[in-house]
């Protein structure tokens, strides 16, 4: 759950008083384009990015114009501009207009959560506009702080004057950083980044902070970001189809943590725990429809519900249903492969039957009666399988499953096929 | 500001060695202890731990306790309130929704100074709450452990303090050995241990950390607690990605690092350039190389290629930790901690090829599980037979489904279009069995089905021939004679079948007709002596043997024969029925596809069968020894029960193709899904009997049931088409109608159909009429609306017949009828020609050389139509009777009165 770009960002600033450059959504008129730049002399022009889109500063994604044939152009440029940003894609629908602001001090901040430090810090340069990891060690200042108390002007301060700052900047932004806590730790977020802060020359000469460029991410524990009230649409594209149906089913119990993997894989594989899924993720790769982690104990009904939707989307598709985890814990293996057996049974009664391999590893409380409730419904259904214990290693139950997969891509859906007489 | 504890850490960590993790001398309250979670996790932690758990809380639940097998658990409101009540504690653990987690925390720590750990189980807890919650235990001096872990375990303490570590039986898991465990996954904590106790090394100290944004308890804190303690010689260090825990890490003894999730990243987005700062970098490619780096090795350990130092080793695959243990303590002189347990080889406890023949490395053998798994299975394998959960079964069904973008039936999942390839016999085992009978199995359900199909001087042909003759329809004719088939016309041999059943359940044997050594059976026979001998005379018995024993092998059916034998030769009529059916259902229980219950009744709805067969001929056909003409002795070997059905119906041989023709229609009918007036019926007499004691539904019931629902519309529509097909070619001079040299011109008589039609439809439309008469048997709501169009299922059929060289008049006039409607332009396209048609012309057919002789009535058309199709349907009905007294609920039929409708 993440915000990109100031068109949402400028909102979000303004609940804490931050100024901001003025940004204007894709509905501008021509005239009102060539108004905004007669105000402000020059515009940027920027995709319209809904959810995460990683880092986009050298991916050319921004247009600096100062006159309306330019804007026209870069509006048609950016306006379905595609960025990659690792494995992922994402593709605008829209673009912003944001007044320019003269400066010629640029400045990093940011507020997130260390691993290292184990509390939140704040980081800060006023060689800011870059790409902040190239900068060396020297040139900026990551300052932990405690969490009851929050970010404090002294903390910016002392980081400033360490920094080497002009002295110029210290006084405007010790003023203004500290209210940005305030957003952070009130509305749930676990990042919080205004890159660049241009720091516009005033009155007399003094020195404001202008936030020229937002993203925040969200935590999704967290209900506080609710209050913001902001449209579901703005975190859709951060969620397939699949994704969203299933995570209406999140409590925190956990059991609906699912990503689509592949959507054109052919291993369903429903995993229980973490260790599991990062194992089951791993080796799968891009066989496996989804990445899950059901584990938990998750109640009947619940994983009933998941099982139906999961495999309303992936079976169809699939070769393989894969049912895999460690030796549980706690959750109860019978009432999850009750659940599962009837959502499967289910399936085959709502779509008819269709070629399936079912190959199983667990362990845990009452495993025993779980693989047999599932065992005579998938002899029921007649459909061929093998069930591993815990005292098979789980890597290579997994790689039984990929050889599976591998025969059914090879004839074996066929075979199975004439044999349920689809 | 923090507190001031061991080490040099920038902040607080309060535990020195291992050992101090999780101790005897610790004592435990839980914050929501009668909540779900807890409430089954925490008496066994209790025990296990020799009762460390002092009290639990649970806002308004003062008073109540938690039973555990070392004690009550007495419950409080709160901590003030136990503490009041003079209990001491220094460990809380919290099973708190996420909300509360924090509350929970800061009560604990504000009402308790002597808290030294808190162990947090909740998943979920927001980051804002963790990095508060911590600066709150730093502050006091509290270990902080979780959120969304599983808490410590120590196998030397016999301690487990928190969650489920080692599961309901934790002494499986946790073996006391050397290694200690620190892991992301609560799962593989277990897991883990597991594993190592493959090669023989079991543990200290567990630690699962959760894998929240703030681990609490993190790698470096474990690794100086691991190096003062004594008893642990190596660590075990479960990583995932995310976060620099495991950065610059060190240890003055080996460590194995397993990091796991690669592919991971992929599913991540990073957010902007402060992802890179503080949350990427720290990917599982970055922490290998952290963990290389330590170890000074170039590569991961894997059996094949095992790389590793003294320091350590780094694996990605847990199933080689014990492996990389084992290599690494051997460089630093150290053996196993005991003999390895057992392997971590693929070891299969449950299998089913399903009758597929799978390549050798995917076939792998079942093999018995280790202890105690295998007594559970060996205990599940003597539940014989399918064990159904009973569910609401109205509107539902386990037996039959129409496939809505087909429009094809099926039954027990197979098509109703494959279904009528197969013999009527076949079909009526197969809707009890769910398996269709082999060529043997054929055989003896045709003695079975035949030897009760004479109804001659029985109660239910009187009956049958009483409600005939006042004028009832052919369902209302058979449902009077099958209330006379009661359980106790069949008790006998269904005591029978029940005695072979307790005497072979648990026997090795899966195939009846392959030779079996049953002397053990033979010798505790006698109790079940009643059912499997005749109590006097039984003349039927040796010839009904006789035939039996042609037929070829069944060990049932030789078993009873040696019984009586061995017992003054009583042979029983009975219990040779019984053996038949219980060789015909034997693979099916064997393979749980039906309970044991179902085997035993399958001798009642045999009897029901014949009856319904038998009592839709008119009395007149039956005599003593034979049914129309044809001698007893001649028809219950040699016929099937498909062609005695035939000759039953009509009084007379079928030709060949009559005969497929028959069988194939009997096929069609025989489902449209549960939501069929028929199976309505029939499922709703089973509702109502309540079939949770199975014992009481009365099957007989159940088939008039399914013979009240069906009615002149529904079964006796047939003849609607037939009546039409009789109006176009009475008086044609059509003799034969498999003729194709019938000299008849079928488009000329189509387009006048047609013309004719159209005139009466624009008549009809002119006085404001639009509930005009509609033609029989074309057009279909789903088949429709192309140039051309088809029932897929009328294709199949002619399709069918076309490569038998069958042809039917009647087929072929209804697709020229189609045809001129759409020329006459009363249709847009050309319709399809139905499924009802082919229903309706192949039944004309048949009788339509008698109807032109005169030997039969129009009525009797009718009345054979209507017959034909309670055949055909019984089948269907058989399976859903079955199904839902084997699976459905009581009255579980009935519709709520908030949803039915008051419309007068």
């Amino acid at each position: 759950m993440q915000i990109t770009g100031m068109l949402w960002g400028r909102k979000l600033l303004d609940l804490v008083e931050f100024p901001h450059s003025e940004v204007r959504g894709p509905e501008l008129s021509v005239d009102e384009i060539k108004d905004m730049i007669k105000r402000h002399g020059q515009i940027f022009i920027k995709p319209l990015f809904k959810g995460g889109v990683g880092k986009k500063g050298k991916a050319g994604l921004m247009g600096r114009v100062d006159n309306i044939t330019d804007a026209l152009k870069e509006k048609e440029r950016l306006y379905f501009a595609e960025h990659v940003d690792g494995f992922n894609k994402v593709k605008s629908d829209g673009v912003t207009y944001e007044g320019g602001v003269p400066a010629d001090f640029e400045v990093y901040f940011s507020i997130s959560e260390s691993t290292e430090h184990r509390c939140p810090i704040m980081t800060i340069t006023h060689h800011g506009g870059v790409d902040i990891e190239e900068l060396g060690e020297d040139k900026l200042k990551v300052v932990p702080f405690d969490a009851l108390t929050g970010l404090k002007a002294f903390h910016v301060s002392n980081a400033l004057m360490e920094l080497g700052a002009p002295t110029a900047l210290i006084s405007p932004l010790v003023q203004n950083l500290p209210k940005l806590w305030d957003l952070y730790n009130n509305y749930g977020m676990l990042m919080l980044e205004l890159n660049p802060i241009r720091m516009q020359s005033g009155k007399g000469g003094r020195l404001a902070p202008v936030a020229c460029d937002f993203k925040c991410a969200f935590d999704q524990d967290d209900p506080a970001w609710k209050r913001l009230n902001l449209p579901s649409h703005l975190f859709a594209s951060d969620y397939s189809e699949f994704e969203q149906e299933i995570n209406q089913l999140r409590t925190y119990q956990g059991q609906s943590d699912v990503f689509v993997m592949n959507d054109k894989g052919t291993i369903t594989a429903p995993t229980f725990g973490g260790g599991a899924n990062a194992m089951v993720t791993e080796l799968l790769g891009e066989e496996a429809t989804i990445s899950s982690d059901f584990g938990g104990n998750p109640p009947y009904v619940k994983m009933n519900d998941i099982s139906r939707i999961s495999f309303k989307y992936w079976l169809p598709q699939s070769n393989v249903l894969f049912i895999i985890g460690g030796k549980a814990n706690n959750t109860d293996i019978y009432e999850t492969f009750r659940a599962m057996g009837d959502g499967l049974r289910e399936f085959f009664q709502t779509h008819g039957p269709i070629p399936l391999f079912v190959v199983v590893g667990r362990g845990g409380p009452n495993v025993i009666r779980g693989m047999n409730y599932l065992q005579e419904i998938l002899d029921s259904l007649g459909i061929p399988y093998r069930f591993f214990g815990h005292d098979s290693a789980m890597s290579e139950v997994i790689n039984y499953a990929l050889a599976v997969n591998e025969w059914m891509k090879n004839g074996g859906k066929d075979e199975i096929k004439a044999k349920l007489k689809i | 500001m923090h507190k001031k504890g061991v080490g040099d850490f920038p902040f607080y960590c309060g535990i020195n060695s291992l050992s101090e993790l999780a101790t005897k001398d610790d004592r435990v309250v839980v914050l929501n202890i009668l909540g779900k979670e807890s409430s089954g996790v925490t008496p066994i932690s209790n025990d296990y731990s020799g009762g460390n758990i002092v009290f639990g809380t649970g806002p308004g639940k003062s008073g109540k306790s938690l039973m555990t097998k070392s004690g009550k658990i007495p419950v409080y409101n709160s901590i003030r309130e136990g503490l009041d009540a003079g209990h001491k504690f220094n460990t809380v653990v919290i099973y708190l929704p996420p909300s509360g987690v924090k509350d929970g925390i800061a009560e604990a720590v504000k009402e308790n100074p002597d808290l030294t750990k808190a162990i947090i189980l909740t998943e979920k807890v927001s980051v804002k709450d963790s990095r508060v919650m911590r600066a709150i235990c730093q502050a006091n001096g509290v270990d902080l452990f979780g959120g969304n872990c599983l808490g410590l375990a120590d196998a030397w303490n016999h301690v487990r303090l928190g969650g489920a570590l080692g599961g309901n039986a934790p002494e499986e898991s946790l073996v006391k050995g050397t290694v200690a465990l620190f892991s992301n996954s609560g799962n593989f904590t277990t897991t883990i241990a597991v594993y190592l106790t493959t090669a023989g090394w079991g543990t200290t100290t567990s630690v699962s950390s959760g894998k929240d944004v703030y681990i609490q308890y993190g790698a470096k804190e474990f690794l100086y607690a691991f190096d003062n303690d004594d008893r642990s010689k190596v660590a075990v260090m479960y990583s995932e990605p995310g976060g620099y825990y495991e950065y610059g890490l060190k240890s003055d003894k080996p460590i194995v690092a397993c990091v796991v999730g690669r592919w991971k990243a992929r599913l991540s987005k990073a957010c902007g350039h402060a992802g890179s700062l503080a949350g990427s970098g720290d990917d599982a490619l970055a922490k290998e190389q952290w963990f290389m780096d330590y170890f000074g090795v170039d590569g991961i350990y894997t059996p094949q290629k095992p790389i590793f130092s003294k320091k350590g080793a780094l694996v990605t695959n847990i199933a080689h930790i014990p492996e990389a243990v084992s290599k690494v303590m051997e460089l630093n002189g150290q053996k196993p901690d005991f003999e390895p347990k057992g392997s971590l080889a693929l070891k299969s406890w449950f299998g089913n090829n399903q009758g597929l023949s799978l390549p050798p490395e995917l076939d792998i053998p079942v093999v018995e599980a280790a202890n105690p798994y295998n007594e559970q299975i060996e205990a599940l394998n003597k539940m014989v037979g399918a064990q159904h959960r009973r569910e609401t079964l109205k509107d539902a069904s386990g037996a039959s489904m129409m496939d809505p973008k087909t429009q094809v039936s099926k039954i027990h999942s197979t098509s109703i279009l494959d279904a009528s390839l197969k013999t009527f016999e076949a079909n009526l085992v197969f809707a009890l069995t769910r398996v269709y009978p082999c060529e043997y199995g054929e055989k003896i359900a045709n003695l079975a089905l035949n030897m009760y199909v004479n109804q001659h001087g029985q109660p239910t042909l009187a009956a049958a021939q009483a409600a005939r003759e006042n004028g009832n329809s052919p369902n209302t004719v058979v449902s009077s004679a099958v209330a006379i088939c009661g359980k106790k016309m069949v008790q006998k041999a269904m005591d029978a079948s029940n005695a072979l059943l307790e005497l072979f359940q648990f026997s090795k044997m899966n195939d009846p007709r392959e030779k079996f050594d049953y002397a053990e059976q033979l010798k505790s026979a006698d109790k079940y002596k009643d059912a499997l001998l005749a109590d006097g005379e039984d003349h039927c018995a040796e010839k009904l043997a006789t035939c039996l024993n042609s037929a070829g092998h069944s060990v049932f059916v030789q078993f009873v024969q040696d019984y009586a034998k061995a017992n003054g030769g009583k042979l029983s009529t009975d219990a040779l029925f019984a053996a038949v059916w219980t060789t015909l259902g034997w693979e099916a229980l064997r393979t749980k596809k039906i309970s044991k219950g179902t085997l035993g009744r399958l001798p009642w709805y045999s009897r029901i069968y014949s009856t319904i067969v038998g009592v839709s001929a008119p009395a007149e056909r039956f005599t003593e020894d034979s049914i129309a003409g044809v001698k007893l002795e001649e028809l219950i070997p040699n016929y099937s029960f498909t062609k005695t059905a035939f000759v039953t119906l009509l009084g007379r041989q079928p030709s060949e193709s009559e005969f497929y023709e028959f069988q194939v229609l009997l096929g069609l009918i025989i489902t449209n899904g549960p939501g069929t007036i028929s199976a309505q019926g029939c499922k709703g007499a089973v509702s109502a009997d309540g079939p949770e004691q199975p014992q009481r539904v009365q099957l007989n019931k159940a088939f008039i049931g399914f013979l009240t629902h069906t009615g002149f519309a529904h079964g006796g529509n047939g003849y609607e088409a037939a009546a039409f097909l009789i109006e176009n070619f009475k008086g044609k001079g059509l003799k034969n109608a498999a003729d194709t040299g019938h000299g008849l011109d079928l488009g000329a008589m189509a387009m006048e159909v047609a013309n004719n039609y159209s005139d009466y439809k624009k008549k009809q439309k002119a006085i404001g009429n639009l509930d005009y008469a509609k033609l029989p048997c074309v057009n279909h709501p789903i088949f429709k609306g192309k140039d051309v169009n088809y029932d897929p299922r009328e294709v199949f059929v002619q399709g069918l017949f076309k490569d038998k060289g069958i042809n039917n008049v009647f087929l072929d006039f209804y697709h020229s009828l189609v045809e001129a409607l759409f020329k006459a332009k009363v249709s847009k396209n050309v319709y399809c020609v139905n499924i009802d048609a082919v229903i309706a012309v192949i039944l004309l057919k048949v009788v339509w050389a008698d109807f032109n002789d005169g030997k039969m009535k129009e009525e009797d058309i009718e009345s054979a139509s209507f017959a034909t199709f309670l055949f055909g349907r019984m089948i269907g009905c058989a399976a859903e009777i079955e199904d839902h007294t084997s699976r459905g609920k009581n009255m579980d039929t009935r519709t709520p009165a908030s949803k039915c409708s008051y419309v007068g």
